[in-house]
């Protein structure tokens, strides 16, 4: 049956709007958890606050577990669905730089906005430099592209890398997210509390 | 009280609770018994493909693409090879039916290039293997209708029409007698000698056509 858009059963005008309500959707989550504030999103790496480890792992568990369980009953095509294509170190050093970011500035792209939403000033530099940083990164990436384009393995998925039944990747990826969690409790409690 | 005591307690431990719920139906999807999923295309598109009628070419229609030296047609012949080395049809590429899937024809079939027009002596042969390539979602399909014997009865030797036929038929006819000449046997009179059989005996040209690249498929969508 699924996924609804490509196999015609919505109409692909409803795309945009479609997507507009679901970012809607994703951007009250993100306030509502809390996670507008920058000192919520520092805290995974003082150690004070796991809420955003939580939050992201679950969903992401919470989603695979969700398709795997419709593309069994034939609900969605998971050979459909599209795979983000792997640039493999463009990705690696993307991510350091994009972590000292998280770290320096206390929030990710998606937050950031919401900080903006609800009125932060250090959203709204935060959203400035980001922008100021798409424009460098935009501007120099004649220079970039063979970097870039170099380390393209095509829409692999973990599937594909290591040949294992998906169904045991995502049992091992929960088991992985379920000890996460526990061991996030844990350095909580050793930490000293923060109140914000 | 003790059940407002048994939530207390429940809503003490919902953590762990969560948690055995997501190993659980994570556990669910290893446990599950596995089947295997269809391939290729949709049974709905397939069973729409076979019943429409432009799966089929018909004698004409090649014999005038063939006359004109099309490039973009691929004749294959789905006969075993006996047969094909009797009579083929010009230009043709032998692929019997069980080898359709062997690994050095694959690339002829599976392509986007060429329309592949196939044929047997009938349509049966050709028909079961376009049914294996739609199935598996091989594009520009074709069956020649009627086979060979049709290939025979019209462009070989065509019906001379009856006096009361419209003028269509008649150029019809002129043209099927002037591809029947082109492709090298002649016309047989039905007119004169309507019993006689004729054996098409002719030594194929084989030409070889290069084997089409296979395209990289780009992806869909984006996030």
């Amino acid at each position: 049956m699924g996924p609804l858009i490509p196999n015609g059963i919505i109409p692909e005008d409803w795309n945009y709007i479609i997507a507009i309500l679901i970012g809607l959707a994703f951007g009250y989550i993100l306030e509502a958890s809390g996670f507008s504030s920058s000192r919520k999103l520092a805290g995974v790496f003082y150690g004070y606050d796991f809420a955003v480890l939580k939050v992201f792992f679950t969903s992401a568990v919470v989603a695979v577990i969700g398709l795997y369980y419709m593309d069994y009953l034939n609900w969605v095509d998971i050979s459909q669905l599209y795979v983000h294509p792997t640039y493999l170190w463009a990705a690696i050093i993307g991510g350091m730089i994009m972590g000292v970011g998280f770290l320096a500035g206390g929030f990710c792209p998606g937050t950031s906005l919401c900080a903006v939403a609800i009125g932060k000033i250090d959203g709204m530099v935060f959203t400035l430099g980001l922008i100021i940083g798409i424009f460098i990164f935009s501007e120099s990436f004649s220079a970039l592209e063979p970097f870039f384009e170099g380390s393209n393995l095509g829409n692999i998925t973990l599937v594909d890398t290591l040949g294992i039944s998906p169904y045991w990747i995502i049992f091992v990826f929960t088991i992985i997210a379920l000890v996460a969690f526990a061991f996030s409790d844990w350095v909580r409690s050793k930490v000293k509390k923060v109140f914000y | 009280m003790s059940k407002k005591y048994k939530l207390k307690r429940l809503l003490v431990r919902r953590y762990q609770i969560l948690a055995a719920i997501l190993f659980i139906l994570a556990a669910g999807l290893v446990l599950l018994p596995k089947y295997k999923k269809n391939e290729g295309v949709k049974p709905e598109l397939f069973v729409k493909n076979a019943i429409s009628s432009e799966r089929y070419i018909n004698t004409d229609l090649l014999a005038d693409r063939l006359v004109n030296q099309d490039p973009s047609i691929l004749l294959i012949d789905t006969r075993p090879e006996k047969e094909f080395n009797e009579f083929a049809l010009p230009n043709a590429i032998n692929i019997p039916l069980k080898n359709l899937l062997d690994e050095n024809y694959i690339e002829y079939i599976d392509q986007d290039i060429y329309d592949i027009i196939l044929y047997s002596n009938d349509s049966f042969y050709a028909d079961q293997a376009w049914m294996i390539g739609n199935r598996l979602g091989y594009k520009n399909l074709y069956v020649l209708k009627g086979g060979l014997n049709e290939w025979f009865n019209t462009i070989i030797s065509p019906k001379y029409p009856d006096e009361t036929m419209p003028k269509e038929a008649f150029e019809l006819y002129s043209f099927r007698k002037a591809a029947g000449m082109y492709f090298g046997i002649g016309v047989i009179d039905t007119k004169a000698n309507p019993i006689e059989k004729a054996v098409a005996k002719k030594k194929t040209p084989k030409k070889v056509k290069p084997k089409p690249k296979k395209k990289k498929r780009v992806p869909e969508g984006g996030c």
